[in-house]
């Protein structure tokens, strides 16, 4: 694996006083009574790199569904930008999401659609009619460097174009927040490596970045603030982590 | 204008897309929809054929007898008869003396005979009201019988048995046809709503990309309803034709046998337009319920 890691921001991340994101004793227990998540108290900042790490079942991708109110939180308040989504109305949620871009662990790619439509579908349905598409799209495709692969479909590309696909679509109506919900979890190693890396830069941008994963590797090598769920249960926060407690085999 | 243009495009295309997707499914909806839209529209035209008929048919039946006692002055009697004649429920009013009630009844060969034994005239005259509405008889009924002047035991020749029992059927027709229309209206609205449940379902990784690049509820909607729209418009049109052509042959048919039954233009025109809108706006609702349920997340 290569161990080129990729160029940190220059400068300490400038911290506004308020943070993009934060979570004030978050609890979440789904319908059937499983706890997913336990008084959680969270603040992340603009520009800031985070992962996210915990085994399966910890609660990860609960926390990613609180943040963009996909599923409220039992207690508990949580902010976005200084806007409290917890109590946020159905009617206000489009706006919230805008401020996001998202990918998960399977790509959720229109296979009938070309990698170039599938990204202007992103704008088509928040901003129809929008002019200079193509250029937007074309921009986010070379960003993530398949802008040779602009007409192509998405079953004639592999796991890691795939992903990058839906990383561009997420990208091209530039959110604050990029959200990764194990974005690596179907690719093999040299392929993930990669994807940290476009994440990497995308953080380098300016944009906050947070990334679940279980991909222990890869959180070692990049040595950036992680946060471990255990049990639905914030159990470490530390600027420069690694997927283990250090000198331990827990988290 | 851009932007709702291009709104618009993409749930044109989408509902298009989606109705060719799932031709099976859209196609089977179109068609249930028709034949209901056909029994509605159908049901209704019918229903206002014998309706023409029958009041034709009413008109003859509604007569009533009031019959005045002997001892009634003639200016009291001209009073009465002038202010039924005024009434706007009222076709015609004639007076019919003694003397004709005993010639009308002569011509029953026994009753004449009766009335040659007996020597004086037991009738009584009457006057004889024709109204233009069955059920307005038991009104003048009642009126008849607070009038002074009206023979007291026996007011009138109304047969209120026969009169309420008619009134029972016409009123039950009317609900029969109400309840059926309502549980056919609903049955479209189900089948639509299915229709519109397979379309989503087939869409719902786009619907879930949509929602989370946050796209508003109503951009992930109106492809569904335009859709739903489009099914109902299509079953409109084919029934309403159907329909159309059923009745001409049915008026056709009937001119040469039992009842003459008018070709009713105006009617027939209303009536096309309004399974035309009720078919788009049963579409419509069908589709908001179809998928209502996959946004309220
Ligand atoms: N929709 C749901 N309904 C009920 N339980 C759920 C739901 N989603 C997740 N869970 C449960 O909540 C816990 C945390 O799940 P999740 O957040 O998906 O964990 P992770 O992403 O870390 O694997 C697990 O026990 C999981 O079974
Ligand atoms: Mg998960």
């Amino acid at each position: 694996m290569s161990v080129a890691v990729a160029e940190r921001s220059a400068a300490p991340p400038q911290h506004a006083l308020r943070p993009v994101i934060s979570f004030h004793g978050v609890s979440k227990v789904y319908p059937n009574g499983t706890e997913a998540l336990r008084d959680v108290d969270l603040a992340i900042h603009q520009g800031d790199f985070c992962f996210l790490v915990g085994p399966s079942g910890a609660g990860k991708s609960t926390l990613v569904r609180l943040l963009i109110r996909d599923e409220a939180p039992s207690t508990g308040r949580i902010f976005i930008d200084g806007q409290e989504v917890s109590r946020m109305s159905h009617r206000k949620l489009p706006k919230l999401r805008r401020k996001f871009g998202i990918v998960f662990q399977d790509y959720k790619l229109l296979t009938r659609r070309t990698v170039a439509q599938n990204v202007a579908f992103a704008l088509q349905v928040t901003r129809p009619g929008q002019r200079h598409m193509r250029e937007k799209v074309e921009e986010v495709l070379w960003i993530v460097g398949l802008e040779d692969k602009l007409d192509k479909f998405p079953d004639e590309l592999s796991g890691g174009e795939q992903q990058r696909v839906a990383i561009a679509r997420a990208l091209v109506h530039r959110p604050r927040i990029f959200l990764a919900d194990e974005p690596t979890g179907n690719l093999d190693p040299d392929t993930s490596w990669g994807i940290v890396q476009l994440l990497l830069q995308i953080n380098h941008r300016g944009t906050t970045v947070m990334m679940a994963t279980h991909n222990r590797e890869v959180v070692d090598l990049v040595r950036r603030r992680v946060i471990a769920i255990d049990n639905g249960r914030v159990v470490r926060d530390e600027a420069e982590g690694s997927y283990l407690r250090e000198g331990t085999a827990t988290l | 204008m851009r932007q709702i243009l291009a709104s618009l495009w993409f749930a044109l295309h989408s509902a298009g897309q989606n109705f060719r997707r799932n031709l099976g499914v859209s196609l089977a909806g179109v068609f249930t929809m028709g034949l209901i839209i056909f029994l509605v529209g159908g049901s209704l035209l019918f229903t206002h054929s014998v309706d023409t008929v029958l009041q034709g048919q009413e008109q003859n039946a509604s007569h009533l007898k009031i019959y005045l006692s002997d001892n009634a002055s003639l200016a009291s009697i001209t009073n009465f008869e002038s202010r039924l004649k005024h009434d706007p429920r009222v076709i015609s009013v004639t007076f019919e003396t003694k003397d004709q009630a005993k010639q009308q009844a002569s011509q029953n060969q026994s009753i004449s005979n009766a009335l040659a034994v007996l020597g004086s005239n037991p009738l009584p005259a009457s006057l004889n009201l024709n109204v233009r509405k069955l059920t307005d008889l038991s009104q003048f009924n009642a009126e008849a019988k607070a009038t002074p002047i009206v023979d007291s035991t026996t007011p009138t020749d109304y047969n209120s048995d026969v009169i309420s029992k008619l009134n029972t059927v016409i009123t039950v027709i009317q609900w029969v046809g109400a309840i059926i229309a309502v549980i056919l209206l609903t049955i479209s609205i189900v089948i639509i709503m299915n229709t519109i449940r397979t379309a989503v379902y087939s869409r719902r990784t786009e619907i879930e990309i949509m929602k989370l690049v946050g796209a508003t509820d109503w951009f992930v909607r109106w492809p569904f309803i335009l859709e739903g729209m489009l099914g109902g418009l299509l079953a409109a049109i084919f029934s309403g034709a159907v329909v159309f052509g059923a009745y001409r042959l049915f008026v056709q048919a009937a001119q040469g046998n039992l009842l003459s039954v008018p070709f009713d233009t105006r009617y027939t025109i209303t009536l096309l337009i309004v399974l035309l809108v009720g078919g788009v706006a049963v579409g419509a609702f069908g589709s908001f319920l179809g998928v209502r349920r996959f946004l309220s997340a």
